[in-house]
């Protein structure tokens, strides 16, 4: 769906953007992870043709992207890190004024309208000016806006910055719910739950270059970091723990007392084979608990530093 | 063309909505109008005696030169400014060897361009009279163009302002006015009648802040983050640009003329040729705007924008003029009449006289080579906010 390649983005002095690379499937939720500073926002503006490449290269749907491409960006559904939203204008308005740039009109606009105030929730407020909407509503629509024409691919820079709990789970519930309605997504952001929540696949960016690209697993290996399953229960013996011993997935296990731990790879994938076996091996579980190194710790191992200061 | 319209339209929707335009657009300008036709006119049929002021400014500041210029070209008053220190001002005029003493304070530029509160000190001499009230009212008249000019100008790159700031300065302007007797003037120089002058420069003063509310918007829709939706859209990236321009241009083009029309029905002026009148207002508003894309290009933030756009526009509007009649000769009258509102105001002067479309071509011709100038010298301004 989208293919970057070698992205380079200079201000002056300062590389905001040094050799950037990676690829979008149809349907994939991709993340960008960094800390502020990182140069997400500069990539992505370079991968939905907001700006110019210094050199590298834009695909999307095979076509060149760059900020002459009028065509390619009818692909692209873009979710701006700052409120991208008119003040003065109601929701209504805001959405009637992008849907017509996008190429909507007439009966088919008023009614994607209907349906998109509908999802975010503002059916109500839609005729209300958005400088009296709270943050959440704002930011909302802001996603609203980008998703309006059913663009296949949709650039989110940090849609929950400022969002309090409620309206950020909101946020990621419909985020969640795009790429199974078959969307790509390429998302930024600079909380670590959120890209292992949403993404399938994350790339770490640091100071304009991409440290490290792959699943949430992928990544966690690379701290030679192990997932630990730890089980509790009555009637564990030699036995269950040889048991547990033969499955691929386990790499070690250790008894102590009512208690195994297990070091595994993939803890969430191997753990129904683990209950089961366990279970099958005469233990009688009271508790199982899976402990993981998570993206904030590969991200201090790849880059010496904290992914929030 | 679509897309165009449809920014357009709802840019102008906006700002009507606002009301920011009316205001700077339209109401202060007026209001200020009427507040220096009231001083200028006052002067103009009485014999006067010379007066001596004795002023002291900050060095190196912006705005200051301004007001003592406004002291010397008062009409009909003949006036010697002695430039002293703060306190030899004072002391002249209580001494009587000076009729008035004004004290410019520290930063008084800066104060008036970022719309804070400045306070010039005047001490008026014992003998004073008529006179030095005439300078009083015409310094007042300055400063509170001089910072509804800065309010504007923030007025317009930022799109949204206060409004009780808004009223507060509409009302300053209004009350100026009263209590002061409306004497209608003698004819200021071979063109345009005091009354006429004044509502031509009016008018191409707040042309030079109206146009801001268009192109300058760029800048407030680069700090909403609107501006990288805009580009994230299926459209050629310069129609986003031409949109701002085009508002400008409507935005421009309407406030001149209701500001002109409006003029010449409350202070009886009459401009002439209807086509004309038009044509010179489109070539003034094309100039006007071509100076906002230079601004848009060098300014990084709103802020910036409007400290350049007041300076800019004050220096044209007070050479070309506007704030009072200057008599240059020689090679300032020619580096003047260059200046895009001074062809303007030459322009009403001979449509004023009878002249047609055949006979403002010189003003014309000045005013469409400022703007050609200025779109090219605007595409030569490094940009610094780098996405423009
Ligand atoms: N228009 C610009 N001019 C100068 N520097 C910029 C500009 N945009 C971004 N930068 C710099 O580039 C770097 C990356 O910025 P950005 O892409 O916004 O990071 P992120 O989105 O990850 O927080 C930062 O150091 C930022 O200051
Ligand atoms: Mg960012």
């Amino acid at each position: 769906m989208l293919v970057a390649r070698d992205l380079v983005r200079r201000y002056g002095d300062l590389t905001a953007v040094d050799g950037v690379s990676f690829h979008i499937d149809p349907g994939e939720t991709f993340g960008l992870l960094g800390p502020n500073g990182a140069g997400k926002t500069t990539t992505i503006s370079m991968a939905a043709g907001l700006i110019p490449a210094d050199s590298g290269s834009v695909t999307v749907a095979g076509e060149p992207m760059g900020p002459g491409e009028v065509h390619v960006k009818r692909h692209i559904g873009l979710v701006p890190q700052d409120l991208a939203i008119y003040p003065e204008l109601t929701a209504r308005e805001n959405l009637m004024f992008f849907g017509r740039l996008q190429g909507l009109r007439g009966q088919p606009l008023s009614r994607r309208i209907d349906e998109v105030l509908e999802i975010i929730a503002l059916t109500d407020r839609a005729k209300d000016p958005t400088k009296e909407y709270s943050g959440g509503m704002k930011r909302r629509l802001n996603i609203a806006i980008g998703l309006l024409h059913e663009p296949t691919l949709l650039i989110l820079d940090e849609p929950t910055v400022g969002v309090d709990p409620q309206s950020r789970n909101a946020i990621l519930e419909s985020v969640e719910a795009l790429s199974v309605g078959g969307m790509a997504v390429l998302y930024t952001t600079h909380y670590m739950e959120e890209a292992e929540r949403l993404c399938d696949r994350i790339a770490i960016i640091d100071s304009g270059r991409i440290q490290a690209e792959g699943t949430r697993s992928e990544l966690i290996t690379l701290t030679g970091g192990v997932d630990h399953i730890r089980l509790a229960g009555a009637g564990q013996s030699a036995a269950t723990q040889a048991a547990l011993r033969a499955l691929p997935a386990v790499e070690q296990v250790a008894a102590d007392g009512h208690t195994l731990t297990l070091t595994v790879r993939d803890a969430p994938t191997a753990v129904a084979g683990i209950v089961t076996t366990a279970t099958g091996a005469g233990m009688t579980l009271s508790e199982v608990e899976i402990t993981r190194p998570d993206l904030e710790s590969v991200f201090l191992h790849l880059t010496g530093k904290a992914l929030r200061d | 063309m679509r897309q165009l319209w449809t920014m357009t339209a709802s840019d102008l929707r906006q700002r009507v909505r606002d009301r920011s335009v009316i205001i700077f657009a339209l109401v202060v300008p007026l209001a200020l109008m009427f507040v220096f036709n009231l001083t200028l006119g006052g002067a103009a049929d009485q014999s006067l005696d010379p007066v001596t002021v004795a002023v002291s400014a900050p060095a190196d500041d912006t705005l200051a030169p301004i007001l003592i210029a406004s002291l010397t070209q008062v009409d009909g008053v003949d006036v010697t400014v002695d430039e002293v220190s703060a306190d030899e001002a004072r002391d002249r005029a209580r001494s009587g060897t000076a009729e008035l003493g004004v004290v410019i304070p520290e930063g008084f530029g800066d104060a008036v361009r970022q719309g804070e509160e400045t306070v010039v000190a005047v001490t008026e001499g014992d003998g004073s009279g008529l006179e030095s009230d005439i300078l009083l009212t015409v310094m007042q008249g300055v400063l509170a163009q001089l910072s509804a000019g800065a309010v504007t100008a923030a007025a317009g790159a930022q799109s949204g302002v206060p409004a009780e700031d808004l009223g507060a300065l509409a009302q300053q302007a209004a009350t100026q006015a009263a209590g002061l007797n409306l004497t209608e003037g003698e004819a200021a120089n071979e063109q345009l009648s005091i009354a006429g002058a004044l509502v031509a420069g009016q008018a191409g003063l707040f042309l030079l802040f109206t146009v801001g509310f268009g192109v300058l918007g760029l800048i407030a829709e680069r700090e909403q983050g609107t501006l990288a939706r805009l580009r994230s859209m299926p459209m050629r990236p310069g129609l986003i640009v031409t949109a701002k321009g085009l508002v400008s241009f409507i935005l421009g083009f309407v406030a001149t003329g209701v500001l002109l029309t409006a003029g010449s029905i409350f202070f009886g002026v009459s401009f002439g040729s209807p086509v004309a009148v038009a044509v010179l207002i489109v070539c003034a508003v094309a100039a006007a705007t071509s100076l906002m894309f230079i601004i848009a290009r060098a300014a990084r933030t709103a802020e910036q924008a409007s400290a350049l756009q007041t300076i800019l526009a004050l220096v044209l509007a007070i050479s070309g003029g506007a704030f009072f009649p200057l008599t240059a000769t020689g090679a300032l009258d020619t580096v003047l009449g260059l200046n895009p509102i001074a062809a303007f105001t030459r322009g009403l002067g001979i449509t004023s006289g009878g002249g047609g479309l055949g006979d403002i071509g010189v003003p014309v011709a000045i005013m469409l080579t400022f703007a050609v100038v200025g779109l090219a010298a605007s595409r030569l301004v490094p940009d610094r906010g780098r996405d423009l």
